[in-house]
């Protein structure tokens, strides 16, 4: 096996044990299954309710968990062993994002499977949610930068959660405040905008936009954990 | 195979940390250095480039120090472990981390922690957990290993694990660097002991003499043969004299050509050099059980022997302190003591 997969694969075992002991953060996982369960039996489930679920998972479990992975190392005065092992920066968030990625798309699954969501065209979607997940979990990688324990990442998690899981209902009051009109450009919003598209029984071909749009966010969040890493090594 | 700081130095704005020093570390060998609690944490910042040196370099087999030294293998003070890992977990993560020939297995019979291996890192007790972190050190299988404060808090037992481990690393040929605050540790640990302050870099006399040791045995001889004096030893507090009753000391220490007085936990610093003490203080039960100590034998509860060539004394006092003995004078105080 090459020695690079190698290592990451080590980190990725040994954050998988550590993540699947450390109950506060691994308790994360079952608020979308249990929100999930409890909008099933309410009443009838539109395709906004799905996306809400779907949005705060990303928040809750992607941002969270990658963001809490990393501070942790930061605040049990471990990741300063990682760092002068031969393991290179990009194999340890590798490693990392490996097991975040992992936990989202199970919790998606799990979440989309309670609620009864059924999508038209399952290669798009699924494309769609995976796409979406590398942009929470380089956000959580961007925060666990900044946040130096478990307890920050906790808080510092919540303005995502407040912005890119609830910020498309703010499109709702867009007519009386044009200034909202720019939600529409939200990853959220372009997720629900996307899935409305599939529903319709758009292809491919006529959702790009979409991704597009999402892309940009990955390649803004990159960059920003890139820039942040950068200054915080001078430090 | 070498480590070698040349001319290295570090200030800080105007306040000079360490002077230039040259110190090299040549395959095989065990240096300690003897400093300050600032000097070591600079020098461990320093040697992890997380700092730079003021001037001089530090370049190990010719090559000048990088982040990512496979030739380093680093033991921190305050280093960091896995706390929901159990013990083999953590050692087989470090495996694959390091990706070295060495088996996890081996690291842990040398630890001696096949015991434990089941049990969580958040279970272990201190010593135990220092000698993990010392465990996943060896995995790395690095040249030079530096280590900081590593018999820090330890038990007995982890002392002894830690020193035996030690002198199988040297017998393979890897070099250790000693950062310790710690002089009973420096000389207990390191074949080499220097001492690191704001006026540089000494080495510090801790080599064994035989001859010395044989004239020495002649003079005990004709001084028992004399009648007991009067003899109180005078130190230096503040600007004021304190005489101190020779049973009242429990060990006196040389630092840096100084001599202290140990007594109920404070050190008090002496007119006179070791060698006088000694002479003066033969009649009182004293003896030089090393070269740069002086201990009360009437204080002195245990000898341990940590390996074949290094052993301590366990004083009688609150801290249990330990203090050297050197392996030459192991053989003259079972003599006095009646043994063989």
């Amino acid at each position: 096996m090459n020695m690079s997969i190698k290592r990451i694969n080590a980190i990725f075992q040994k954050d998988f044990k550590d993540f699947s002991r450390n109950s506060a953060v691994s308790v994360t996982i079952l608020f979308p299954l249990i929100m999930a369960f409890i909008y099933k039996n309410m009443d009838t489930v539109t395709l906004d309710t799905y996306y809400l679920l779907f949005n705060m998972s990303f928040a809750i479990i992607a941002t969270f968990i990658q963001c809490c992975l990393i501070a942790e190392e930061k605040e049990k005065n471990t990741l300063r062993g990682l760092m002068l092992s031969p393991a290179s920066t990009t194999e340890i968030l590798a490693g990392k994002s490996l097991l975040t990625f992992t936990v989202t798309v199970i919790a998606l699954g799990l979440t989309a499977w309670i609620a009864g969501y059924e999508p038209t065209n399952m290669f798009i979607i699924t494309a769609a949610l995976g796409l979406s997940t590398l942009f929470y979990i380089a956000v959580g990688t961007l925060l666990g930068l900044l946040a130096n324990s478990v307890m920050e990442a906790s808080v510092i998690v919540l303005p995502v959660l407040g912005i890119f899981s609830f910020g498309s209902f703010g499109l709702a009051f867009a007519e009386k405040y044009p200034i909202l009109q720019a939600l529409e450009y939200l990853p959220s919003s372009q997720l629900i905008e996307l899935a409305r598209k599939v529903e319709e029984g758009a292809a491919l071909s006529t959702v790009w936009p979409q991704f597009a749009v999402i892309a940009i966010w990955i390649a803004v969040a990159i960059a920003a954990t890139i820039i942040v890493y950068r200054k915080r090594m001078v430090d | 195979m070498t480590l070698i700081f040349n001319k290295a130095e570090k200030q800080f704005s105007d306040v000079i940390v360490f002077p230039a020093f040259d110190l090299t570390l040549t395959q095989g060998q065990t240096i300690a250095i003897h400093c300050s609690v600032n000097i070591r944490q600079q020098l461990m910042e320093i040697l992890t480039c997380r700092s730079t040196l003021s001037a001089g370099d530090i370049k190990v087999s010719e090559k000048r120090l990088s982040k990512k030294m496979d030739l380093l293998g680093f033991l921190f003070l305050e280093g960091g472990m896995y706390e929901r890992l159990t013990v083999g977990e953590t050692l087989r993560f470090y495996h694959g981390l390091f990706t070295s020939g060495i088996s996890p297995q081996h690291a842990l019979e040398l630890m001696q922690l096949e015991g434990r291996q089941r049990v969580k890192v958040m279970k272990l007790n201190h010593s135990e957990k220092k000698r993990l972190q010392m465990a996943c050190i060896l995995l790395k299988d690095p040249k030079v290993f530096i280590l900081e404060e590593p018999d820090q808090n330890l038990d007995n037992e982890s002392k002894r694990i830690y020193l035996h481990a030690l002198e199988e690393l040297q017998n393979h040929g890897k070099s250790i660097l000693l950062l310790t605050g710690n002089l009973e540790s420096a000389v207990t640990l390191g074949t080499k002991v220097y001492r690191l302050d704001d006026k540089g870099l000494q080495e510090m006399d801790v080599s064994e003499e035989q001859e010395e040791v044989q004239t020495e045995e002649k003079e005990v001889e004709q001084v028992s043969a004399q009648p007991i004096r009067f003899e109180k030893i005078p130190t230096r507090v503040n600007e004021k004299i304190v005489l101190f009753d020779p049973p009242e000391i429990d060990y006196i220490e040389s630092t840096d050509g100084q001599s202290l007085l140990h007594i109920k936990g404070e050190a008090f610093p002496s007119f006179f050099t070791l060698t006088d003490l000694e002479e003066r203080l033969l009649l009182f039960g004293f003896f030089r059980c090393h070269r740069s100590y002086i201990v009360n034998l009437q204080k002195v509860r245990e000898v341990i022997t940590w390996t074949k060539n290094s052993y301590s004394l366990v004083l009688d006092d609150a801290n249990k302190t330990q203090i050297p003995l050197s392996k030459t004078k192991m053989a003259s105080l079972k003599e006095m003591l009646g043994l063989k």
